[in-house]
């Protein structure tokens, strides 16, 4: 039995269905989807550098991902991420096949989880999540407010 | 029987409220509204907690200034709310609304609306319709709000995400188990301080009603 396609093919019904019940919302209640494995993780750092690389770390000792790479810029609020060789990559493809952009990356909620859990961040939001299949990857576009008073730093985020 | 198209089609959501307070034999005209919203097979899972409390309808406010800035703020800087508001020809006023979005202003005025409701539905009792009957309920209050002249307004954002509806439950004190209540909105009640627009722009019929099968635009003769 291949227990990778068997667990994304769980995911997958389960975030069409959340779709096809909370239409465009679906994303704001799945974000504590994968914390339960960083958070088992004892993530330790003193800023969001330190915390993000140390999430990546973990997250690619468990052959979760084959690597990511990280951005932050645009008054610090945009964490960019990269993420090549996703375990989950298949939820995505099934879910970008039956109609529905992908919405949920695991390994994004975990570094976000982290930088509120261990940093005290206000809030986070996924912005955005691009697959691109062919290269294999996923690109996640994230706000990331340290404060309340970050909200409203608004810029223009580079298009990928 | 009283046709109450004239209330539903005039009724506006309110985001400015007189400091004025709602007296209560008015309140309680706005939860017996809700009482009596259709609930599939009569369960009744809604409960209301209704606050005046100036300190929580802060917390309140502070969480959906927070919640909706968030994620406004976000989609600013994708572009997308720009050209949502890309109808407002002048660039003043323009800018103006955009500010008031991606600061999250737009969701904070539970601080000064007289009464908020929170609308939960418990989860333990076997309903199988919570969020359906609880948007029913909502409906319910609102129309008879405007019916009574005040004002009101639905709020999802501060319960939009899963992290802020477990903090608006905790200003409540409301049981923060999934598998027991769901919160699913706000209602905020006072006297507008607002003249909305009347009517609103809404798509026409044709652009949402077929008949007997999907995609039929055409009426058929009947009778």
């Amino acid at each position: 039995m291949d227990e990778n396609r068997y667990a994304n093919e769980l995911l997958f019904r389960m975030e069409q269905l959340l779709y096809h019940e909370l239409s465009g919302c679906a994303p704001w209640k799945t974000e504590l989807t994968g914390i339960d494995f960083i958070q088992s993780q004892n993530i330790a750092g003193t800023n969001e550098n330190e915390i993000v690389s140390a999430c990546i770390k973990r997250i690619k000792a468990a052959g979760l991902v084959e690597d990511i790479t990280f951005s932050i810029g645009c008054n610090d609020i945009l964490l960019r991420l990269e993420i090549r060789g996703c375990r989950h990559m298949l939820k995505e493809t099934l879910l970008r096949q039956s109609g529905i952009k992908p919405y949920n990356c695991l390994a994004a909620n975990m570094i976000l989880d982290q930088l509120i859990e261990k940093l005290g961040y206000a809030t986070t939001y996924v912005a955005d999540l691009a697959l691109e299949e062919t290269e294999g990857k996923c690109v996640v576009k994230a706000a990331i407010y340290a404060t309340p008073e970050k909200i409203g730093a608004v810029s223009e985020w580079p298009n990928d | 029987m009283q046709d109450i198209l004239e209330v539903i089609s005039s009724r506006k959501s309110i985001r400015r409220y007189k400091p004025d307070p709602v007296p209560d034999e008015l309140l309680d005209k706005i939860l017996e509204a809700a009482r009596w919203a259709p609930t599939g097979e009569n369960y009744q899972p809604w409960r209301f907690i209704v606050v005046r409390d100036q300190e929580t309808r802060n917390k309140i406010g502070d969480l959906a200034k927070m919640g909706s800035g968030a994620r406004m703020t976000a989609w600013h800087c994708m572009g997308h709310t720009q050209e949502r508001f890309a109808g407002i020809a002048d660039p003043v006023k323009r800018e103006r609304v955009l500010r008031f979005m991606y600061t999250g202003e737009v969701s904070e005025f539970a601080k000064q609306s007289p009464v908020v409701i929170a609308v939960i539905g418990t989860l333990m009792e076997g309903s199988v319709d919570v969020p359906y009957d609880l948007s029913a309920a909502i409906e319910n209050m609102l129309l008879e709000a405007h019916a009574l002249g005040l004002g009101g307004c639905w709020v999802h954002g501060p319960v939009a995400s899963t992290r802020d509806a477990k903090k608006f439950k905790e200003i409540l004190g409301i049981p923060t188990g999934m598998g027991q209540y769901k919160v699913i909105a706000y209602v905020s009640i006072g006297w507008a301080a607002e003249a909305r627009k009347y009517p609103r722009p809404k798509k026409s019929l044709d652009e949402m009603v077929y008949w007997e099968q999907f995609g039929q635009k055409e009426r058929p003769r009947h009778g």
